[in-house]
């Protein structure tokens, strides 16, 4: 067995030995079976609509129960789920690819380009999030696309913190200093060098990231300025369900209950992998 | 001038320095906003002169430079200009002095929630490591996290509003009419702030107690004799609140967004439930000054955690 191999079998038993991880990874592993693959299971189409049945209680034909149109709300909900975890997973990949380019050149450069890029990430974090999500809506103008480009936007500073953070770390071990010996071109020694041995806080980063842009894009569409219906995303569908809480209170709940699994998936997805990959900081919280 | 002072000074100035960059950045941007402030008023057929007349009104003849300027000096006199489509005319100063005290009460109200709930539960999850309650405690905790605070409204409004009748479903009494009216009112939407907070503060607490209780000082302590209480109290609890208030400042920017759509929920006439009337209204000098607002809230808070941290623990100043 080669030695990363091994590493990597370290690595998985470590991983299984860890309920809280495995069990995040389960559901998170589901949420997105169910968002990618579940609309097609499902006898109903997102907008087939039922005057006889409008907003039937939670039964076995309609789980999640009807809404106002008699939609069923678990299929609109499956749907829902495929826009926001799209919206939210192409904002957070965004934010991450530019944020940590950023962030990279930025320890690696040092002096002015350093002090002006870190500058203006403290500066975007230091808007509360959804303001400055909400204020990007009214420029941007409301719509899903933009919803994105939102989520973006606010979690930019953190992956450009992160990633200037981690490349100052790393840029002083033997091997960069190799390469640079080398003469191997900036550009080479940050991809080749630097971004493999930062990648895994990158990716914890990110696995918190998307459940952060599900937040949002439920919040801003819940308030109107996010995706427009008749597009289901899950904001749009809780914004749907405020209108008639009191009467039919599972269409906001259920979906709402939906959020909060995926929240909780990758919350706990998200804690096991630190732990796996600070095993230091595993021994000082749980011993 | 101590060291300390020296210390803060400079936190200060960094702060106006963000947000004059703050107020800059979103100046800037909003101008590139799509539509005409003078159309959105006045009608998209309005006589062309009227449109020079408002233009040359609010200043929006003038370079972007030019127009910074004025509207920055007018911030310093605190004067936002006027609002344009939300209430006609009426200076936005007037309308966030109205905001500003009801969307505080419930901020407060919400972190001294959340304050008072991860104290009990991080200690005693810390102090009872690894048993149930810890387990507990801890898994609460991470559900707090996982549940969107607008959807926690809810489910707090379907459970303690319209199935027991304890607090009201929707409005909000202002604290200046009537303060015991406000505590009631206002106890729905600030556990929901608080719930999702008191997660993070409590996890935070849990692990810098047990953090800080590893430390050498603290097995020098003991070895004296000390009871365990008095080092707990004396050398463990103020030790391990530094990082638990630093958290409580980071935490302000989500608190303050959720205040946004939760003050929405609840038919709250806060500076949150203003920012998004604006929002649809497409009124740009409102949008501007709450925004603007609501980045001064976040500096203040910051600052103030800053003096706080620097009495529990001087050498932070050094």
């Amino acid at each position: 067995m080669t030695p990363r191999r091994n590493q990597l079998s370290r690595l998985l038993a470590s991983f299984l030995g860890n309920p809280t991880a495995v069990l995040g990874a389960g559901i998170t592993a589901f949420m997105i079976l169910a968002a990618t693959l579940g609309a097609a299971l499902m006898p109903y189409g997102p907008d087939h609509t039922d005057f006889l049945d409008l907003l039937s209680a939670p039964s076995l034909s309609h789980p999640f129960g009807t809404d106002s149109f008699g939609r069923d709300v678990l299929t609109r909900v499956l749907y829902g789920a495929r826009v926001s975890l799209l919206l939210s997973a192409t904002g957070i990949a965004i934010a991450a690819s530019a944020g940590v380019a950023l962030g990279m050149v930025s320890a690696y450069k040092g002096g002015y380009v350093d002090m002006l890029l870190m500058r203006f990430a403290d500066l975007l974090f230091a808007f509360p999030s959804f303001v400055l999500a909400l204020f990007l809506m009214v420029v941007l103008g409301f719509g899903a696309l933009n919803v994105s480009i939102a989520i973006a936007l606010t979690y930019f500073p953190i992956f450009a913190r992160l990633g200037r953070n981690m490349t100052l770390l790393v840029r002083e071990e033997p091997f960069v200093q190799a390469a640079r010996l080398m003469a191997e071109p900036t550009p080479l020694i940050l991809m080749r060098e630097i971004l493999p041995n930062i990648a895994a806080p990158l990716i914890v980063q990110a696995t918190i990231g998307i459940a952060f842009g599900i937040v949002i894009e439920a919040g801003l569409s819940f308030l109107g300025v996010g995706v427009q219906p008749p597009t289901p995303s899950l904001g749009v569908i809780m914004a749907d369900g405020r209108e008639y809480f009191a009467r039919a209170p599972w269409v906001l709940t259920m979906t709402g209950a939906t959020i909060s699994c995926a929240l909780l998936g990758l919350n706990l997805f998200g804690d096991g992998l630190r732990d796996l990959m600070d095993p230091r900081l595993r021994q000082r919280t749980q011993s | 001038m101590p060291r300390s002072a020296l210390y803060l000074t400079g936190r200060l100035a960094g702060a106006l320095l963000t947000l004059l960059a703050g107020a800059l950045i979103v100046f800037v941007v909003i101008k590139a906003a799509p539509g005409d402030p003078a159309l959105a008023v006045l009608g998209e057929n309005a006589r062309p002169e009227l449109v020079a007349a408002f233009r040359h009104a609010h200043h929006l003849d003038e370079p972007l430079g030019v127009q910074f300027w004025i509207w920055l000096s007018g911030l310093l006199h605190g004067n936002f200009g006027l609002s344009l489509t939300i209430a006609g005319g009426i200076p936005i100063s007037e309308l966030i002095a109205a905001r500003l005290p009801i969307t505080a009460f419930v901020g407060l109200y919400a972190v001294l929630m959340a304050v008072a709930i991860s104290l009990t539960m991080g200690t005693v999850a810390a102090l009872r490591r690894g048993r149930a309650i810890d387990t507990l405690a801890t898994s609460i905790a991470v559900l707090g996290i996982s549940m969107p605070d607008f959807w926690l409204s809810y489910m707090l409004i379907f459970a303690l509003a319209l199935g027991w009748h304890l607090f009201p479903a929707y409005g909000f009494i202002s604290p200046m009419d009537s303060i015991s009216g406000a505590f009631h009112s206002g106890f729905l939407p600030a556990l929901a702030i608080a719930a999702p907070m008191a997660a993070v503060f409590s996890r935070m607490l849990r692990t810098s107690l047990l953090d800080t209780a590893n430390r050498e000082y603290v097995t020098v302590a003991r070895s004296f004799g000390f009871s365990a209480p008095f080092v707990f109290r004396h050398y463990i609890f103020r030790n391990a609140l530094i990082p638990y208030v630093t958290v409580i400042g980071l935490q302000i920017r989500y608190l303050l967004g959720g205040v946004v759509v939760i003050e929405r929920i609840f038919g709250i006439q806060g500076l949150g439930s203003l920012m998004v009337d604006a929002v649809f209204a497409r009124d740009y000098p409102t949008v501007l000054a709450c925004t603007i607002v609501f980045l001064t809230v976040v500096l203040l808070v910051n600052f103030a955690v800053d003096l706080l941290c620097v009495a529990l623990d001087p050498r932070r100043s050094t």
